[in-house]
């Protein structure tokens, strides 16, 4: 029998599940290896008691998330996040660095009923334990077929670890930091095959801290290009404000 | 007295839950509850650099994140005496439209179809009617290369920064993706066929209309707002003055109201205000619909938004043109960064959306504040439906819910976008 999956949002732009839906040439054969149990953005219908993998997008930001993810761990064999959000925090992560109860007010006005329960927003795994990962905000669609694949094969995925100049030097990109751009792509994971730089726009750190990334050295190269180098930290902080070890 | 709850209302973007009281066959209360959390985008643009704010407010929705990144960087340039060239305007309108395309498929034939059709979702017509699902992915699959083509992906455009496009495509590519539109014009022209052959419900909003207007043309990305009604057509500059926001009990997303009134924005506002100026095959689709002109019927939100697919394809070909032979550049203009103010406008697939800056002597943000095209028609939404429901609530218990599902899903919501 085919595995049954559920696509779970959180708090997100809904641009990953979009993506899904992006994968026009092989959406039908995608559906013809899984069982899409429960897909709100496509489909009527309640999530089923019982499914194999879980796919969740977004970022925790309210208690509900929080009790979401423990019955989806519960449940699920498998756990899968798409997109930033889910991955780091993301975007919705950079609420951390606001007064969220002044930014409540001002949206809301002082003593409002709505939107409440929310929590510290933050990653997927800082609530459950996470199997398979797919970052980058946007996800890439082929990546997202490829671990998915590997996600029903039972096959191990591991995220490459290094910083995303690695590959940006292969596609002969002249270097944005010689060009006069604070490009992230110093400490930022790499496997998106540097794309953004190779369309002449700096790395933005959207696919998290690669583990092996020298925080402290690559200030130190902003610095000699004659960057202020806490601007390193500062623009990392867009898609990864919640980061932890950082060297 | 009995409660009627649609939760996480499927097929929309975003969560949502349809909320009715009945007593007996008579409706006491309907509305919308907006259950997505808040996301809270204008205290955390806040302390950023004003080249970062398009990177973050392009994030509030995946479906337009092109409008809401060229939205945010014309309110920037504005606030920062910014002039693009004409050709970077091409390139954001070949941009808003790509995700016209996309957006339009997808919310016609994946959201939509289905409740005309009888169906839980698009899927099963991989069995029925592939021809449907083709024409649809392949509309939608447009809409997303046009979105690379220009932005360098479908989601979250990678090229569009503060004065124009950091790379931008060659010669045969347009000329490859104008050819590609051409040959689209009549699978939209179908589209439209097909959405005016579904039966609407006969049914008058009572709202007023609000869409950006513009002399030159169909108007996406330059112009003034216009209401339907009201007649008048005011700066987008002084949208705080037109639009007033309120918070309301039932949803995280707040209402909007203009002078008083609730109104709609999107693609039957546009129709009304804009229709004279559509393209060949797109007004001649209008002026053949059955159901005549549109006026205020919200379900034809849906057939609005076929014709404007029409409209893409054909005007989107002569962009490609004009860009081929005019020449003149998309690098971005040389400027300085200053304190300032600025204020953006563009029509998004369902609406205009507004942004607009307060930047500081380093041209890092001091405020922000966003009204997005959903946040202005969910207090029309409600209207809609206490004014709709009772007219259904005589008919069985599913078909009344579907009827109302119908009418939310005209809209074309995105509940993450309203609860920026």
């Amino acid at each position: 029998m085919a595995p049954r999956v559920v696509v779970v949002g959180l708090a997100s732009d809904f641009g990953c599940q979009v993506q899904i839906t992006n994968i026009e040439d092989h959406l039908l054969e995608m559906l013809d290896v899984i069982d899409l149990g429960y897909w709100q953005l496509a489909s009527s219908g309640h999530m089923p008691a019982e499914y194999d993998i879980a796919v969740v997008e977004g970022a925790v930001t309210t208690l509900e998330h929080v009790e979401l993810l423990k019955r989806l761990r519960k449940t699920a064999s498998v756990v899968m996040t798409i997109g930033t959000c889910a991955h780091t925090g993301g975007i919705p992560a950079l609420a951390n660095r606001c007064d969220l109860d002044a930014a409540y007010s001002a949206v809301y006005g002082e003593g409002s009923d709505v939107a409440r329960g929310r929590c510290a927003p933050g990653p997927v795994h800082s609530v459950i334990d996470v199997d398979y990962q797919v970052p980058g905000c946007p996800i890439d669609t082929d990546e997202f077929l490829a671990v998915l694949s590997k996600a029903l094969q039972g096959l191990a995925d591991p995220l490459p670890g290094d910083p995303m100049c690695a590959v940006c030097k292969t596609k002969e990109n002249v270097c944005l930091l010689d060009r006069g751009e604070i490009c992230l792509g110093l400490v930022t994971r790499t496997g998106c095959g540097a794309k953004c730089p190779s369309l002449g726009r700096p790395c933005t750190g959207c696919r998290g801290l690669a583990p092996d990334a020298n925080f402290d050295a690559a200030r130190k190269v902003l610095a000699s290009k004659g960057f202020d180098p806490n601007e390193l930290d500062r623009r990392f902080d867009l898609y990864n404000a919640v980061r932890e070890g950082v060297r | 007295m009995s409660i009627i709850t649609v939760e996480h209302v499927a097929r929309i973007e975003g969560h949502g839950t349809i909320h009715v009281e009945l007593e007996g066959s008579t409706v006491k209360d309907v509305h919308m509850e907006i259950i997505e959390p808040a996301r809270f985008f204008e205290p955390m643009v806040v302390g950023r650099r004003f080249d970062e704010v398009s990177l973050v407010t392009s994030r509030i929705c995946g479906i337009c994140s092109p409008n809401h990144a060229v939205t945010s960087l014309k309110a920037i340039e504005d606030a920062l005496g910014i002039q693009v060239s004409e050709r970077t305007k091409l390139l954001r309108k070949l941009l808003v439209y790509g995700s016209y395309l996309q957006n339009h498929a997808t919310h016609l034939y994946i959201f939509s179809a289905p409740d005309f059709l009888g169906l839980p979702s698009v899927f099963p017509l991989a069995e029925t009617h592939p021809d449907v699902l083709e024409r649809a992915l392949k509309i939608k699959k447009a809409g997303n290369e046009l979105c690379t083509l220009v932005g360098g992906r479908p989601v979250h455009p990678v090229t569009a920064v503060v004065g124009g496009f950091t790379h931008e495509p060659g010669a045969d590519e347009l000329e490859a993706f104008r050819d590609r539109l051409l040959a689209l014009v009549d699978d939209a022209v179908v589209t439209a066929q097909l959405f005016d052959s579904f039966d609407v419900p006969e049914f008058a909003s009572s709202c007023e209309m609000l869409a950006l207007a513009d002399t030159e043309e169909y108007a996406v990305y330059d112009g003034n707002t216009a209401a339907l009604e009201a007649g008048w057509n005011r700066p987008v500059q002084e949208y705080r003055a037109f639009i007033d926001e309120q918070v309301v009990g039932h949803s995280n997303a707040k209402h909007s109201t203009s002078d008083g009134r609730s109104f709609m924005t999107g693609a039957i506002a546009r129709v009304n205000l804009s229709g004279k100026q559509l393209m060949p095959r797109a007004a001649e689709a209008l002026a053949s619909l059955s159901t005549g002109a549109v006026g205020k019927n919200t379900f034809l939100n849906n057939v609005c938004q076929a014709i404007e697919l029409i409209d893409a394809c054909e005007r989107c070909a002569v962009y490609c043109d004009r860009l081929v032979a005019e020449g003149g550049t998309s690098t971005p203009v040389k400027y300085e960064v200053r304190a300032g103010f600025g204020v953006g406008a563009t029509e998004a697939p369902r609406g205009t959306v507004y942004h607009s800056y307060t930047l500081d002597d380093d041209g890092f943000v001091l405020s922000g504040d966003i009204i997005t095209p959903t946040a202005q028609n969910l207090g029309n939404l409600d209207a809609d439906m206490r004014a709709f429901a009772p007219t259904v609530a005589g008919l069985p218990h599913d078909e009344f819910i579907l009827q109302v599902e119908e009418l939310v899903r005209a809209y074309d919501l995105c509940l993450s976008c309203s609860v920026h």
